[in-house]
């Protein structure tokens, strides 16, 4: 069977619900799938692992800052995917090292690009994709934040307009 | 230690990665294309992933007691006020409120939510469609050996440290 997006994104939906529902994802609500989130739980707890200063209190208790979820041992969401991707890749003969050609997808302005949308991600409380989730959990700021990515979208393909 | 959530994480992460590989997923990219090219390969994506989590949720909190809270706006934000009563802060619950449980969702004003769904929220569709797809599609490119997407992820990881070192503090002072 062809795999398109409708597909996945109904799958993935699903799995963000389980994810909540019977596989303990939870606190946070909402939390089962998520990149920037999850991305900020394993580095966070991987520095207060190597540098205890980074996540200690005024009051002596390490805090590791990120979902309450991850305190003992950190979400892996990012690792199965970068996993999973690679095999995908592999197996269908399209992994291939290539470099984007417009200047502002070359590797050192995507730098800036990947703090700038951590930071507007963790800002707001989750990636697109934790929005969505959080959208279908009938959460009306992430309700809120989904049209305001779709006004940043809008924004950003006229700019994309002006560079191309 | 509760082990169960890591390991789920990591299969259903093995399990996004190779769907969302063959897929060519991305949940930013499909507005963009919509605006550009009128193209609804990946906004139907999106729509199905928003519907399938609605109908997940509605259909799993019979079936476990972790959905609970589900219809978030009945509750309006009841599991705050035990929070507040704690630190001594008296507000009223509000359906306006988010999902507690983030770090940064700490304060009971609404209007403070709402400010900042919509200013990271723009952020992140303008800089997203900038660098050419949502998180998860940059990861997905990563693995398929785009080396700007690899620095990518460089400085996502580091985004996360600046965030909660430097910006955090900065807007709970503003916001407080």
């Amino acid at each position: 069977m062809r795999m398109t997006a409708a597909i996945a994104g109904g799958i993935f939906g699903l799995l963000g619900a389980a994810g909540q529902a019977f596989f303990h994802i939870i606190p946070p609500p909402a939390y089962g799938i998520c990149i920037a989130c999850h991305m900020r739980d394993l580095v966070n707890w991987i520095a207060a692992h190597i540098y205890p200063i980074y996540g200690l209190k005024a009051s002596g208790a390490l805090i590791i800052p990120g979902g309450p979820v991850s305190y003992n041992f950190p979400l892996l969401t990012i690792v199965g995917i970068l996993i999973g991707a690679v095999i995908a890749a592999h197996v269908n003969g399209e992994f291939k090292w290539k470099t984007m050609r417009v200047w502002w997808q070359k590797p050192l302005a995507e730098f800036f690009l990947g703090i700038l949308v951590m930071i507007s991600a963790l800002i707001f409380g989750g990636c697109p994709i934790r929005t969505a989730l959080k959208a279908g959990y009938l959460d009306i700021t992430a309700i809120i934040g989904l049209v305001a990515i779709g006004v940043g979208v809008f924004v950003g393909c006229q700019a994309l307009r002006k560079l191309t | 230690m509760d082990l169960v959530p890591p390991i789920a994480s990591i299969i259903m992460g093995f399990i996004m990665g190779y769907l969302g590989q063959r897929a060519r997923m991305c949940f930013v990219g499909g507005m963009r294309d919509y605006y550009l090219v009128k193209d609804t390969y990946l906004i139907k994506g999106l729509i199905a992933f928003i519907v399938c989590a609605l109908a997940g949720f509605f259909l799993f909190q019979f079936a476990s007691a972790a959905v609970k809270t589900f219809p978030w706006f009945l509750d309006g934000g009841a599991v705050f006020a035990k929070k507040w009563k704690a630190t001594g802060v008296t507000a009223t619950p509000s359906p306006l409120l988010p999902v507690p449980g983030d770090p940064i969702t700490w304060s009971p004003k609404a209007w403070a939510h709402i400010l900042l769904a919509v200013l990271g929220g723009f952020g992140l569709g303008f800089f997203c469609c900038i660098a050419g797809g949502c998180p998860f599609r940059q990861h997905i490119m990563a693995a398929e050996g785009s080396k700007s997407a690899i620095v990518y992820l460089v400085g996502f990881a580091l985004g996360a440290v600046i965030f909660h070192k430097f910006i955090a503090p900065l807007v709970k002072a503003i916001l407080a």
